[in-house]
């Protein structure tokens, strides 16, 4: 055999694959990695520190800029933590409108995931096509409701902004119906294509106590075998009162992580079909009509955190009795599940890097914030 | 495996390979027929959101979506067309909410006296930095700014995306055509919001600048109220009469002048009142009274004011009176001969506006008995406090 140096590499700064501003310093012998150390930074835009100086409604729009495919859910752990700090509460009908919110953003976020990791794969831009245009209709809801389609803007404190348009629940109860067809070409054009399943069975293994030793979560921990879901282990909002399973992988590969995320959009299904269901006869309206939204919360600190559709997503807020929140801090889940990167690909090709990045679902817009 | 929890269960998913893996390539065929079929539905359109097959995309610039009628895009204002006025009264609230803090004003002010009237002079947004996120809109209390739904922005000059009011300005047919429903449920207050903020503006303040025509015919019409036929002792050098209301006014200024005169040993009668009895002559009336009191217990004045040349609007008359009573007693407390009275207050009429542009409110009718009592309210103050002074000085 020849006798090989170890060489150095980066992938990126520039998109590699198709997250964004990230760089990879791979080590690498031959073909295969040997170390990897993830270099974050290069979107780096002051979030925390411009939210200590907006006002606590101020900075509900910025929260939409973190992770930019799920802005409804990040409203709704930001809103929960202020509600909480404060002390507002929020209407039944109002909670109802929040998860079904959120619930379609798992939807759309777990579409757009899963066509960016088979678009990682090679199979270019097909399967994100048809993915992307399932996220389109739930966007087209979005808008109708909020106003925009991916910067929402939608929850304020207390509840959401304004009620669902009347032409809202007939389109949704549309999309419902395509709903199981799209996800079970979703799941058939990975799980029966041989080319497809050689990049992704056994690759990028998370085992379960690496995986928890790292603290990532979401459906990475949930690919490893960990069954933790927020929703289920601090059920918040009205997530006590809908039936759904966690569904968890065995190994922790690219392929656990790819059919954990299949399945949860079939449950996310299922919780809408609950809330469509339950919706007309919660009491309340879209608005606690008492809240403020110009807080001034009491002195105190106070984290509330969701299952976001990429794992824990937390705000940490400190109040000093002014309008503006003292400490403003963020748990990105993208952020988070990220750092184990480099245990992931170590031993892989250099291949299976971007397909490895791609199962972890990460948008820079969180990570660096 | 399953393991049941509370409301579901934890399931773990199967990673086994259905019957077609077996045989090789099999799978493959499966994958491709996904791909076959979407190429096949790519010939018709798309049904709707319970299709997932067909061409969902739009020939853009020909074909386009409706937008729903929360769609936000950049804020822009709204003015009346009947009236002409601008809805926005530079309340700042927009500009202290806005997160990005792209939006600028600046109130309007009565050229005449300076002070500010629930009007916007200035309004800037930089739209290249707006965020979009409605929050102006939603703050705003007379609905003035809303959400527009054009989004085509894109320009070649940075600088074009500051925006200023005239580029700004929506006709509110506009927004009711973008956003019916949205705009129905706040109609009724805004509009009333409206009127009262109008008869506030003096002037053409608040109107619409692209609404020459608009602006226009309102100077014709302030021109017609203000040359009334009545009112012969009208100041000559402008060259109009007075109407009723300045007259009340004027009457209210030359009685607290003539008060401030009587206060002193030299009577020299200034004008004659005259009997003229407008609407609002009983309060001015009572205004001059009280001044008169006032002047009176201040205990000496020597020369008087001259009679005030008209004041546009009659508040802003009886207001004007009073200062001048104010300084006619100020005067007198003194010991000096006064001079014009109301040099620092030059008669708003002549020099404030170019001569076209002179004109006046007619019709705030409500507002000029609070007025009138106000300024004499403050004239009462200034002469007690004169005569204090001049009582210190005294001693």
């Amino acid at each position: 055999m020849f006798k090989t140096e170890e060489l150095q590499i980066n992938i990126g700064p520039q998109h590699p694959s198709t997250h964004g501003v990230f760089r990879m310093l791979v080590t690498v012998d031959g073909e295969t990695i040997i170390d990897l150390k993830p270099v974050f930074g290069y979107l780096h835009r002051n979030h925390e520190q411009i939210a200590e100086q907006n006002t606590y409604l101020q900075n509900m729009p910025y929260t939409d800029r973190l992770d930019y495919f799920n802005s409804m859910a990040n409203n709704q752990a930001y809103a929960m933590a202020v509600e909480k700090l404060a002390g507002i509460e929020v209407p039944e009908r109002a909670e109802y409108i929040r998860v079904l919110m959120v619930e379609l953003t798992r939807i759309l976020n777990h579409a757009g995931a899963l066509g960016f990791l088979i678009n990682d794969m090679g199979m270019w831009q097909t399967q994100l096509a048809f993915g992307m245009r399932e996220r389109e209709k739930i966007l087209d809801l979005f808008e109708m409701a909020s106003g925009a389609r991916m910067m929402c803007n939608y929850f304020r404190f207390g509840g959401v902004v304004r009620d669902l348009p009347p032409e809202f629940m007939p389109k949704l109860k549309e999309l419902l119906v395509a709903m199981p067809a799209f996800v079970d070409e979703l799941e058939r054009l990975l799980r029966e294509n041989e080319i497809l399943m050689q990049r992704a069975e056994g690759i990028g293994v998370l085992p379960r106590e690496l995986a928890l030793a790292y603290s990532v979560t979401g459906p990475v921990l949930r690919g490893s075998g960990v069954p933790y879901d927020i929703r289920k282990a601090e059920p918040y909002s009205v997530y006590d009162r809908f039936d759904f399973d966690i569904p968890v992988g065995s190994v922790g590969d690219v392929y656990d992580r790819f059919l954990v995320r299949i399945e949860e959009m079939r449950q996310s299904k299922r919780i809408i079909e609950q809330i469509v269901e339950q919706l007309p006869d919660a009491r309340g309206g879209h608005i606690n009509p008492k809240a403020r939204q110009n807080v001034r919360p009491p002195v105190g600190d106070a984290y509330a955190r969701i299952e976001s559709p990429k794992g824990e997503l937390g705000f940490y807020l400190v109040s000093d009795g002014s309008p503006r929140p003292y400490r403003y801090k963020v748990r990105a889940p993208s952020f988070i599940n990220l750092t184990p990167l480099g245990d992931m690909c170590r031993g892989y090709k250099v291949a299976d890097v971007v397909v490895i990045l791609g199962s972890i679902d990460i948008v820079m817009g969180e990570v660096d914030r | 495996m399953t393991v049941k929890i509370e409301r579901g269960q934890i399931v773990t998913v199967e990673r086994g390979q259905r019957a077609a893996r077996r045989i090789p390539g099999l799978g493959l065929l499966d994958g491709m027929a996904v791909v076959w079929k979407h190429w096949a539905g790519s010939f018709r359109k798309n049904q709707g959101f319970n299709d997932i097959h067909g061409v969902f995309t739009f020939e853009y610039p020909e074909e386009r979506p409706k937008l729903p009628e929360a769609y936000r895009n950049m804020p822009i204002l709204l003015y009346d067309e009947e009236t002409g006025h601008e809805l926005c009264t530079s309340c700042f609230q927009c500009e202290r909410i806005c997160p990005p803090q792209v939006i600028h004003m600046t109130q309007a002010r009565d050229p005449a006296t300076g002070k500010p009237v629930p009007a916007v002079a200035e309004f800037v947004i930089e739209y290249d930095a707006c965020m979009s996120c409605g929050f102006c809109a939603e703050v705003c209390p007379f609905d003035a700014i809303k959400m527009d739904h054009e989004f085509e922005l894109s320009t070649a000059e940075h600088r074009g995306l500051t925006v200023f009011k005239e580029q700004l300005n929506r006709p509110i047919s506009y927004y009711e055509r973008i956003a019916p429903t949205m705009w129905a449920e706040v109609r009724e207050g805004a509009m009333k919001k409206l009127q009262g903020n109008i008869k506030r503006r003096p002037d053409v303040i608040g109107m619409a600048p692209n609404l020459a025509e608009k602006i226009a015919a309102r100077r014709r019409e302030l021109e017609a109220a203000t040359a009334a036929p009545e009112a012969p002792a009208a100041a000559p050098a402008e060259g109009r009469k007075l109407t009723p209301e300045e007259k009340a006014a004027k009457l209210a200024a030359i009685k607290a002048a003539n008060a401030a005169k009587k206060g002193g040993s030299t009577v020299e009668p200034a004008a004659p009142p005259t009997e003229a009895a407008p609407a609002d002559e009983k309060a001015a009336r009572l205004a001059a009274i009280r001044a008169k009191n006032a002047a009176r217990q201040a205990g000496e004045a020597i020369a008087a004011a001259p009679a005030p040349e008209a004041a546009p609007a009659d508040e802003k008359a009886a207001r004007l009176a009073a200062i001048r009573a104010k300084n006619a007693a100020k005067k007198g407390a003194e010991g000096a001969p006064a001079p014009e009275a109301a040099a620092e207050h030059p008669p708003a009429a002549g020099t404030a506006a170019p001569a076209g542009e002179a004109a006046t409110v007619a019709g705030a009718a409500p507002a000029d008995e609070k007025a009138a009592r106000l300024a004499a309210i403050r004239a009462k103050n200034a002469a007690k406090k004169a005569a204090e002074g001049h009582d210190a000085e005294g001693s």
